[in-house]
C-alpha cells in the first residue's frame, strides 16, 4: 500500500476517497470482475486500463451503483457503503459521465444541468435556472452556453454540460468512459485542462481507456484489469506505451508502421479502381451530408479518412457502397460510371463494407451465426441453387468464415448477438474480405475492439491490401490511420479539406484540418 | 443469500424448457381458477371433467374444436407472417370481414356450378383480404407510417360495411331473419364429419410459409428485412418491395380465412361473423412466437380454450369468468416464457 502517492501532499493517514475491496460480480457464463481491489486518493487521476470486456465498465457500473456486486465492499472515505441505486452512489459524490451521453437533445444546457435533481428550485424560470447554470460554469471553470439546446452543441461541449451536471450534484469522483474517442485533439486538450483544475481541488478523477498514451499524459497512477481480475497499480510515471499494453494484453503487441509491403505484394494501381467525382449526398434527415467529395481508391493502396465522427463518414461510406444515391456527382469504378447505386451490384463487382455500427447495419442481431455469416454470398451457388436456399450449404459456409476469422462458435444457430463484439467483428471482416476484390470500405474497423483484436483487424487490411484490393479506412484514431494510411484525406463537415501523402504528414495539420481550420471555434 | 446459488439470464432458451414452462403455466392457471370456482361454490373438477367429455368424448366435440381451430389457424398464420417482416398486422379482422364480404358478393351475385364458383370465391376472398391491406401497406412502405393504427382503424370501416350490408341491401328477404344475407349455396365439401377443408388446407399453408420462409432466397431476404432492415439493405435487399408483398401476403391469408368462414361454416354473412376471429390470431402468433408451423399447436390450444369457454357457459359460468381464466393463461404463459430463460446455478469460484 506504499504505493499511493498522489500529486497532492496528503497527510498521514488520510483514507482513500474510494476504496473498493474484493468485488466480484458474475454474469451468466461470464466472470466480469472478481476479487478486484481499487484505491482512489483525494487529488489523484486515476486510469482504469483493460481490453474490451476487461471488467472496466462493470467495476464503474458497481461503483455508480447500477449493479450491486456479489462479493466486496465499497468503503467511501472510510466508510463502508451500500449503494442500492445510483441516487445513492450521487448522494455519495460519486458521478459519472457515460460514454454515449445522457441528455435530452431538444432541452437546453440549463435545462439539462437541472433535471431530476433535487436542489433545482421549484417553478424556476427559464432565466433564472440560465443564471444558476453561469454560476456552476463560473465555479468549475467550464465553459457552457446556459441558454443553447444541446443539439445545438458540438461534442465537445455537450461533454462539457455532462461533466457539469455531474460537479454540480457536488461529486467529489468523477468517472469518465473513454471521454476523449468523440474529441478533436483540441478538445480532449480542453478537457484534460479541467480535469486537472478538478483533481488540484482535492477530488479524484476516474478515467477509462485504452488509448495508452493519453492515460500516460493525464493520469497519477494507473490500474490495469485483466479478465475481470486486476493486473497492477502503478505510478504512470514508472510506466511505459510497452509495458501498460503488456499488462493490458498479457502479451507483447507491436502497434506500429504497417505500410511496408512483404515481397510479391501488389503494387499500386496507375488507375483508381473507385472513383467519386465531385459527389455530393444527402443525409438521414435529408440535410446536406457531403458537399462535391472528390475521391480516388487506388488498387494495393489503403487510403484513410481522418475527421471528428459526424462529420459525413456514415454517408461517404454509404456512398462508396451503393447503400446511399449520390444527390449530384458520379461514382466510377475501374473508370465506368456507374448509372444507379445498387448496394447488391456493388457487391457483385467486389466491393466490401465493414460499417460503422455493425449490430446496426452489418449484422442482423438476433438472427443465427449463419444467416448473418451467408449475408454477402447467399445469393451464389452452394448456398441457393436453383432459388432454393439450402440451410446445410450456408452452415458449411459459415463455418469456413468463422475458422479462418479463428471464432470459436459453439452453435451456429445461435442468435449472433450472444458472440462478443470482437468475434462479431471478425466475422464481419471475414465474411467482407471475401468478397472485397476490388475495394474495402472499412469504417472504424477498430472501434470498440481492445489491443490484441485491433491488431488482428488491420493485419486483416494490410493482407487485403497486399492482395491487391484498394482500402478505405474510415478511423477517428489518427495513430491507426498514420500507420497504416499511404494517404489521409481529412472530412470536415461533409467536405474533403484536403489529401496528404503519409510520408509528408504533420500531425498538427490534419488537426487543423479536423476542426475546419478554425482552431478559435471555442465558443463561450 | 443461498450459499453459492445465483440466478442467471440466458440470451435464449432451451427449447425443453420452454415448453415445459409453457405446461407449467397453463396447469397453474388452471389450478388457480380451478381454486377461485371452489371458493365460489362451483366443482372445478366436475367442470374440467364436463369440458373434457364434451370435447373429446363425441365425434361432435371434436368437429366443433376442429370448425373454431380452421378461421384461428389461418388469422394466427397472417399476423405471424406479417411479423416476418416485423408488420404487426392487427387488421386480420378487418381482412377476415373483407374475404368474407368478397366472397360472399360472388357467392350470391355470380351464376354458375359450384365447381366455378368455389374457386373463384376462394380468389375473391384472397383479393378482399389484399385490398383491406393495401393502404396501410403503402403507407408502410413508402411514408412509414406505422402499421399498427392503420390496419386497427380499418377493422372497424370493415366491421360496419358488413354490418350494413348484411342488414340493408343484401338482407335475406325470404327467411325470418333480417340480421344475415341468404345462404351461400356454394359449400366447400366436407373432410371429415362437419369438418370442411379448409383444416387441411390452413395446415398446409402454415407448412408451405414455414418451408418457403426457411428454404428459398425469398424467405432469407425477408428474414433479414424483418428482424433488421438496415442490414438488409447494406446487404443490398429490396426491402420495401419485401415489405410489401409478405403485408399483402398477410392480408390475403387472413381474407382467405374469412373466405372459408363463409362457405366452409357459417353459409351467410352476418355482423359480427369474425367472431374477433382476427383478434385472437394475434394471440395465436404470439403464443406461436411467430413461428408459421407453431401457430397450428398454439391455433390448437385456442381453440381448445374458446371450445371449453362454450361449454362452460352452458354450464352457467358467465362470459367474464370464462374470459378471466383465458386471459389468467396467457399471463401465465408469458411469464413462463420470460422465467425460461432463468437457470439456477451454483457459482464456482
Amino acid at each position: 500500500m506504499n504505493d499511493t502517492t498522489p500529486s497532492l501532499p496528503l497527510p498521514p493517514g488520510t483514507p482513500p476517497l474510494v476504496q473498493l475491496k474484493g468485488i466480484a460480480k458474475y454474469f451468466p457464463g461470464v466472470i466480469a470482475n472478481h476479487d478486484v481491489d481499487l484505491d482512489v486518493m483525494p487529488g489523484e487521476i486515476h486510469a482504469l486500463l483493460g481490453e474490451n470486456g476487461a471488467g472496466k465498465s462493470t467495476l464503474m457500473n458497481i461503483l455508480t451503483g447500477i449493479y450491486r456486486p456479489n462479493a466486496g465492499e465499497i468503503i467511501i472515505d472510510g466508510y463502508a457503503k451500500e449503494f442500492a441505486s445510483p441516487l445513492d452512489a450521487i448522494a455519495a459524490g460519486i458521478g459519472m459521465v457515460h460514454q454515449h451521453f445522457k441528455l435530452v437533445q431538444a432541452f437546453t444546457v440549463a435545462e439539462n444541468i437541472h433535471l431530476g435533481w433535487d436542489k433545482t428550485p421549484k417553478r424556476a424560470s427559464a432565466q433564472k435556472l440560465e443564471a444558476r447554470t453561469a454560476e456552476l460554469a463560473a465555479k468549475f471553470n467550464l465553459q457552457v452556453r446556459p441558454g443553447a439546446r444541446i443539439n445545438e452543441l458540438s461534442t465537445g461541449e455537450q461533454q462539457r454540460v455532462e461533466i457539469l451536471r455531474v460537479l454540480a450534484r457536488e461529486a467529489r469522483v468523477l468517472i469518465l468512459d473513454e471521454p476523449t474517442a468523440v474529441l478533436t485533439p483540441a478538445e480532449a486538450r480542453e478537457l484534460f485542462k479541467a480535469l486537472r483544475e478538478f483533481r488540484n481541488r482535492g477530488n479524484a478523477v476516474i478515467f477509462i481507456s485504452h488509448k495508452l498514451d493519453e492515460v500516460l499524459e493525464i493520469s497519477d497512477r494507473i490500474t490495469i484489469l485483466r479478465g475481470g481480475r486486476k493486473i497492477a497499480t502503478e505510478q504512470a510515471a514508472d510506466c511505459n506505451p510497452r509495458s501498460l499494453a503488456k499488462q493490458m494484453v498479457g502479451r507483447d503487441i507491436v502497434l506500429a508502421d504497417m505500410r511496408q509491403r512483404p515481397v510479391g505484394a501488389a503494387p499500386i494501381s496507375k488507375d483508381p479502381v473507385l472513383r467519386l467525382d465531385t459527389v455530393s449526398a444527402l443525409g438521414e434527415t435529408g440535410l446536406s451530408a457531403l458537399h462535391g467529395v472528390t475521391l480516388d481508391v487506388f488498387a494495393g493502396e489503403i487510403i484513410g479518412i481522418a475527421g471528428v465522427a459526424g462529420n459525413g463518414q456514415r454517408e461517404l461510406s454509404q456512398v462508396l457502397t451503393g447503400i446511399r444515391a449520390p444527390s449530384s456527382g458520379q461514382i466510377l469504378i475501374d473508370g465506368k460510371p456507374v448509372a444507379h447505386a445498387n448496394a447488391a451490384e456493388f457487391v457483385e463487382m467486389g466491393i466490401g463494407h465493414i460499417p460503422e455500427d455493425r449490430l446496426h447495419s452489418g449484422l442482423a442481431p438476433a438472427l443465427s451465426v449463419t444467416v448473418n455469416a451467408v449475408m454477402r454470398e447467399y445469393k451464389k451457388p452452394p448456398v441457393t441453387t436453383a432459388g432454393l436456399y439450402r440451410p446445410g450449404a450456408a452452415t458449411t459456409l459459415a463455418k469456413d468464415i468463422a475458422e479462418v476469422a479463428d471464432v470459436a462458435v459453439p452453435d451456429f444457430g445461435m442468435p449472433i448477438r450472444n458472440l462478443s463484439g470482437g468475434n462479431q467483428q471478425r466475422l464481419v471482416a471475414r465474411r467482407e474480405m471475401r468478397i472485397a476484390s476490388k475495394v474495402l470500405v472499412a469504417a472504424y474497423p477498430s472501434r470498440g475492439l481492445d489491443v490484441g483484436a485491433i491488431n488482428t483487424m488491420l493485419k486483416y487490411i494490410v493482407e487485403l491490401r497486399d492482395a491487391g484490393a484498394g482500402i478505405v479506412l474510415i478511423s477517428e484514431e489518427l495513430e491507426e490511420l498514420l500507420n497504416l494510411s499511404d494517404r489521409i484525406a481529412v472530412l470536415y463537415e461533409g467536405k474533403i479539406m484536403g489529401v496528404i501523402d503519409n510520408d509528408k504528414v504533420d500531425i498538427d495539420e490534419i488537426g487543423l484540418l479536423m476542426g475546419g481550420r478554425q482552431q478559435t471555434k471555442e465558443v463561450a | 443469500m443461498l450459499s453459492g446459488l445465483r440466478l442467471q439470464r440466458l440470451p435464449s432458451a432451451h427449447p425443453g424448457i420452454a415448453l415445459g414452462a409453457r405446461v407449467a403455466a397453463i396447469f397453474l392457471a388452471l389450478l388457480l381458477a380451478s381454486i377461485v370456482l371452489e371458493i365460489s361454490g362451483a366443482a372445478p373438477l366436475e367442470l374440467g371433467i364436463q369440458v373434457i367429455s364434451a370435447t373429446f368424448g363425441s365425434t361432435y366435440g371434436i368437429e366443433d374444436l376442429c370448425l373454431l381451430l380452421i378461421p384461428l389457424l389461418m388469422t394466427g398464420l397472417a399476423v405471424a407472417v406479417g411479423q416476418q417482416i416485423g408488420a404487426w398486422n392487427i387488421g386480420a379482422e378487418g381482412q377476415f370481414y373483407a374475404g368474407a364480404f368478397s366472397a360472399t358478393a360472388i357467392g350470391l351475385f355470380v351464376p354458375g356450378p359450384e365447381i366455378l364458383i368455389l374457386p373463384l370465391m376462394f380468389i375473391a376472398g384472397a383479393v378482399g383480404g389484399m385490398i383491406w391491406i393495401l393502404v396501410p401497406t403503402l403507407a408502410r412502405a413508402y411514408a412509414g407510417v406505422n402499421e399498427l393504427i392503420t390496419t386497427l382503424l380499418l377493422n372497424f370501416v370493415a366491421a360496419l360495411m358488413v354490418y350494413y350490408v348484411s342488414t340493408g341491401p343484401w338482407r335475406d328477404r325470404v327467411g325470418m331473419s333480417n340480421s344475415a344475407t341468404p345462404r351461400v349455396k356454394a359449400e366447400i365439401p366436407e373432410f371429415w364429419g362437419l369438418v370442411h377443408w379448409g383444416l387441411p388446407l390452413g395446415v398446409l399453408m402454415a407448412i408451405g410459409f414455414a418451408l418457403v420462409l426457411s428454404y428459398s432466397k425469398w424467405g432469407y431476404e425477408v428474414r433479414l428485412s424483418g428482424s433488421n432492415p438496415s442490414a438488409a439493405k447494406y446487404a443490398g435487399i429490396p426491402v420495401r418491395r419485401h415489405i410489401i408483398t409478405v403485408m399483402l401476403l398477410s392480408g390475403m391469408v387472413a381474407g382467405i380465412a374469412g373466405m372459408f368462414e363463409i362457405a366452409g361454416t357459417v353459409h351467410r354473412l352476418q355482423g359480427g361473423i369474425s367472431n374477433n376471429f382476427g383478434y385472437l390470431g394475434i394471440m395465436v402468433a404470439v403464443l406461436a412466437r411467430n413461428s408459421c408451423v407453431g401457430v397450428i399447436f398454439s391455433a390448437a390450444l385456442m381453440a381448445l380454450i374458446l371450445n371449453a369457454g362454450i361449454i362452460l357457459q352452458t354450464q352457467g359460468l358467465t362470459t367474464s369468468a370464462v374470459l378471466a381464466i383465458t386471459g389468467l393463461i396467457l399471463f401465465l404463459t408469458a411469464i413462463g416464457d420470460e422465467l425460461a430463460h432463468y437457470r439456477i446455478t451454483r457459482i464456482k469460484i
